[in-house]
């Protein structure tokens, strides 16, 4: 569905990603797993449309989206929950959650907002309150939500577990997994924290300074110990 | 350039010889200009040598340190108005120990601008950008409304009228020596010491002249003024002389009993009550030229008729030089330009451009290293008020006038044209600006002329193309002149 | 305490031309985090296009109309002038950009119709209301003034609040890159925020033409006194700008009536220095207006 073809970004002098090729298939999750700074959140920057890349493809359904800009890459169907709080704290819970998918019809969004309130019920608690009065785990299920309205056929999750504490990120994780498994959506997960990242995905893909150094299945990858040690830091 | 650079890194004292050396020659270069060209062009160069003082400040405060001031023109009207105050009535007061002059009416504006640079850069070095722009719109509009409140004082709308001190004139006898000319730092000629005016008046002005016996009456009979030449009270009409209403009838509910055409005799306009020729002053009344004589010597006579604008040759250091008044203001601008940018050149150049600008790039790095961010704007501030108020007081002879108009926003808002289209972090730039401040008006007047425009299009014109010239600046070339020069000889030398 | 009365009613109708001046600068401003000090050079010159069409029509409703209408395109074309700078993150460019565009303006008013103060006739009575056999300060000129800015703030709160374009326009000021990830076009978002003000300010240019006169630099004293209310209440807030700049308006009104007139602007002034040492962000802000 998301297919990456020798990408290379880099920030002036810089080379974050180097020559960096990689499927993001439906249905399940898939993995990039590495050190800080080995160029996660540039892949998936580059991926959404807010960072042009010097060389590559980025193909959506075999159409080439590459340099987009991120709104458009958004409403074509790919949706980033990028790195942080990415939430909107002077506006309510629902008026974030409504600023996902403007563009879809109004019983898709219906339809959505159900949903993202079923999947995590705090939000629909909380929907008239200003969404600076969620905690951080709140506020990350609000972010996905947002992305969800969205209606994607891809999800790029940028490390959802930063500053959570780890129940409350298996919880999303799984959560995620399962709905990728029910409604096809392919996610594409960047995470610091390998473990728990390589538990829920398919596929696991290693990056290290910018170029994948080993991509397989995800159970291999977390057996690994070599390569965890090398790499992951574990 | 940069071999000039390198040559004073290598000692700082070095570097302040060069800069004196770049401002003499400059000033060098203006004087003789000056010496050569018709009045008009004084006073042109007269004009930008005084935006150029400004803008020097508007450089270092809007260029190197990063704050859009408005408040400029406000600043130049505080010097304008100290200068003009204390020229007009400290004319008497010795200031340790000297008479006062024009300099220390400078040295005061130059006071109060650094006052009032305090006093504004305490409260606006803690803004950012448009809260900063906004205060100093403030200030630009509001301080020359003070100016309205207090007629009394500060002229109101009007205004102050105020003499040029300058050496030449009617006044001097030719015999009045001037002081042996002082070299003043970075001036190179003789800067003539200025001395109130009536002080310059020959002392036989004041003795006693001898009355010539032998002339005859000097005023005839005929030539004196008598009580009939002057309007008395019986020349004006006053309400007797007017018919009242009982004198008059009206159609309608008439007094049948009186005689419908009777007006009384009072109520009658006679010949007397009207002005005649005799009731107004004619030239008879007045004494003739050849009834007057003057109490003076014949001999200083001469000198005190002649036209204060062109004295006779003066000798200055031995070059025979005529000073017309426009000449003599252009040298005033231009040594107070030269030796302000002597100043902001060492300024900008030295340590402190570095500082300015550090803190206008990235505020927490620099406090990190030890430099105060308040306290840099807080300078830039006072440096750039006290060449405004300087500028400011030189307008003030230019002008030979302060008024609240003359430092309206409409002069802030010059000042940032200018070093905008110049080049908002070079001295040059400041000094580009100051040209093309001077010399785009003059060059709409005469393609107006040349097309026949009409006057309120001519007027409003320059305005109008700065506007736009403002606005393509920082779309396209944010640098101004100075900058894309720069950037095209980076580009030419890269290749 | 009459006096008081008639000073306090003289004000509600400057203040309310005032506060909508005031409105325009803070939508700019929450869209661009730019302040719009051309916005009154706008408003001057819709006001003039105003009077032309007034003039050769009769009617004040067109006037109004083509006024505001063109105070959308000129609100875009200024946009396009000064968005540049903003992009750059050159808040010194972008300033001076808005500058020169107040300059520009000011002159092409000049060149078109002189320089000279012109009358721009009020639709409807000018003349206070005689109640109670006396006459009071407050004209039906003055209610149709406050009846207006009603209209609009109801109008645009409604806007913002409850429809979509509103949130994605504040969505877009607050976190463009977010808005983005949603899927909203946020240039857009910021044209329109530009247009609106851009009306916005010429309905205020309208409005307060019959008050005075109208010439080119008619507006500057204005501008210090809608900066001045919208600073005061917090650049970022609407309910600011409208709450202050009647109150603004109560003040001048008050201080002139009471002192002189011609302590009006440097009483502002006081206002503005007053506010910016002791509380930068406004009274109603979240955000920092103070440097390091």
């Amino acid at each position: 569905m998301l297919r990456v073809e020798g990408l290379s970004v880099s920030y002036g002098a810089v080379q974050a990603l180097r020559d960096v090729s990689l499927d993001v298939p439906p249905g399940r999750v898939t993995a990039v797993i590495g050190a800080n700074g080995a160029g996660k959140s540039t892949l998936m920057r580059s991926l959404a449309g807010l960072v042009k890349p010097q060389g590559g493809r980025v193909l959506f359904d075999d159409e080439d989206i590459t340099g987009r800009k991120p709104e458009d890459v958004a409403r074509m169907g790919i949706a980033l929950v990028p790195e942080g709080r990415s939430t909107i704290p002077d506006l309510t819970v629902e008026e974030n959650l409504k600023l996902g998918g403007m563009w879809r019809s109004h019983t898709q969004r219906g339809t959505s907002l159900t949903r993202v309130y079923s999947l995590f019920p705090v939000l629909g608690e909380r929907r008239g309150l200003g969404a600076d009065t969620l905690s951080g785990g709140e506020r990350q299920q609000l972010a996905i939500g947002r992305a969800l309205m969205c209606g994607p056929q891809v999800l790029l999750l940028d490390e959802p577990s930063l500053g959570l504490a780890p129940l409350i990120v298996t919880q999303i994780l799984e959560l995620v997994s399962q709905m990728a498994k029910d409604s096809g959506m392919a996610v594409l997960l960047v995470e610091q924290n390998a473990a728990t990242a390589l538990r829920v995905a398919k596929t696991g893909i290693v990056l290290n300074l910018g170029q994948i150094v080993k991509s397989g299945p995800a159970h291999d990858i977390a057996n690994d110990e070599e390569l965890r040690h090398a790499y992951l830091g574990y | 350039m940069s071999k000039l650079s390198s040559l004073t890194e290598r000692a700082p004292g070095s570097r302040l010889v060069t800069h004196a050396l770049i401002a003499l020659v400059i000033f060098g270069i203006l004087t003789w200009f000056n010496q050569i060209v018709d009045p008009l062009m004084s006073y042109y160069l007269a004009t930008a040598a005084m935006y150029a003082t400004a803008m020097f400040g508007m450089t270092i405060l809007v260029g190197l340190s990063g704050q859009v001031s408005l408040g400029n023109g406000a600043l130049m009207a505080v010097g304008g108005y100290v200068f003009a105050l204390t020229s007009l009535n400290w004319q008497t007061v010795p200031i340790l120990g000297t008479p006062w002059n024009a300099v220390w009416s400078m040295v005061f504006a130059g006071i109060g601008g650094v006052v009032f640079g305090l006093l504004i850069g305490g409260v606006a070095a803690r803004l950012r950008g448009p809260y900063l722009a906004g205060l100093t719109l403030g200030i630009a509009v509001g301080v020359p409304a003070i100016a309205n409140r207090f007629p009394g004082l500060l002229g109101g709308e009007n205004g102050l009228m105020l003499q040029v001190p300058y050496p030449a004139g009617g006044y001097a006898s030719i015999d009045d020596g001037f002081d042996e000319e002082f070299i003043d730092e970075g001036a190179g000629e003789g800067f003539v010491d200025d001395e109130p005016i009536y002080e310059e008046l020959p002392d036989e002005f004041f003795e006693e002249a001898p009355v010539d016996d032998s002339l005859e009456d000097p005023l005839a009979e005929e030539d004196m003024l008598t009580d009939d030449d002057f309007l008395s009270e019986d020349d004006f009409l006053t309400e007797d002389d007017f018919a009242t209403d009982e004198g008059f009838e009206s159609d309608a509910g008439s007094n049948p009993d009186s005689d419908p055409d009777a007006v009384a005799e009072e109520d009658m306009l006679t010949e007397d009550d009207f002005l005649s020729e005799d009731d107004f002053l004619t030239e008879d009344d007045f004494a003739t030229d050849e009834g007057f004589e003057s109490d003076i010597d014949p001999g200083v006579e001469e000198e005190f008729i002649e036209d204060p604008g062109t004295a006779g040759d003066i000798d200055l250091a031995g070059v025979d030089s005529g000073f017309v008044i426009e000449q003599w203001q252009a040298s005033v601008a231009v040594a107070v330009a030269c030796i302000v940018g002597f100043i902001a050149l060492n300024l900008v150049r030295g340590r402190q451009g570095r500082v300015w600008q550090a803190v206008r790039d990235d505020p927490v790095a620099a406090a990190v290293s030890g430099i105060s961010p308040s306290g840099s704007k807080v300078s830039a501030f006072v440096v750039s008020s006290l060449f405004a108020a300087l500028a400011g007081a030189v307008f003030a002879q230019i002008l030979s006038y302060v008024g609240p108009g003359a430092f309206a926003l409409g002069l802030s808002l010059s000042l940032l044209v200018g070093i905008v289209l110049g080049g908002r972090n070079s001295l040059i730039g400041a000094m580009i600006g100051a040209v093309i401040l001077v010399w785009l008006p003059e060059f709409v007047l005469s393609l107006a002329a040349d097309r026949g425009w009409e006057d309120q299009v001519t007027n409003n014109a320059p305005n109008f193309i700065y506007g736009l010239l403002v606005v393509l600046v920082v779309l396209a070339a944010p640098g101004g002149l100075v900058g894309g020069v720069r950037d095209l000889a980076k580009r030419v030398t890269r290749r | 305490m009459t006096n008081f009365i008639d000073y306090f009613l003289g004000g509600v109708s400057t203040g309310a031309i005032i506060a909508l001046m005031a409105l325009a600068l803070v939508l700019v401003w929450r869209s661009t985090r730019v302040v719009n000090f051309a916005q009154l050079g706008q408003a001057m010159i819709t006001s003039f296009i105003a009077l032309t069409v007034r003039d050769a029509t009769g009617s004040w409703l067109l006037a109004l109309l083509v006024a505001m209408a063109s105070g959308l395109v000129v609100g875009v074309i200024v946009y396009f002038l000064v968005i540049r700078a903003v992009k750059r993150l050159d808040t010194s460019g972008a300033i001076i950009a808005t500058f020169g565009v107040l300059i520009a303006l000011q002159a092409l008013a000049g060149m078109v119709w002189g320089g000279d103060q012109k009358a721009f006739p009020p639709p409807i009575s000018n003349s206070g209301y005689e109640v109670f056999g006396r006459t009071w300060p407050f004209s039906p000129y003055d209610l149709l003034v406050v009846v207006m800015l009603i209209v609009l703030v109801l109008a645009m709160t409604i806007v913002f609040t409850r429809t979509s374009v509103g949130l994605a326009m504040r969505a877009s000021a607050f976190n463009p890159e977010v808005a983005r990830l949603s899927g909203v076009r946020v240039s857009r978002m910021l044209i329109l925020g530009w247009a609106i003000a851009g009306l916005v300010g010429a309905v205020a240019g309208v409005l307060v033409a019959p008050l005075s006169t109208l010439s080119p630099t008619s507006f500057d004293l204005f501008l210090v006194f809608a900066f001045t209310a919208a600073v005061i209440g917090g650049l970022d807030s609407l309910v600011g700008a409208v709450a202050f700049g009647i109150g603004t308006g109560l003040v001048i009104s008050l201080v002139s009536g009471y002192t002189d007139s011609g302590n009006a602007p440097v009483v502002a002034l006081l206002l503005l220095v007053l506010n910016l040492l002791f509380k930068p962000e406004g009274v109603f802000s979240h955000h920092k207006a103070r440097a390091v």
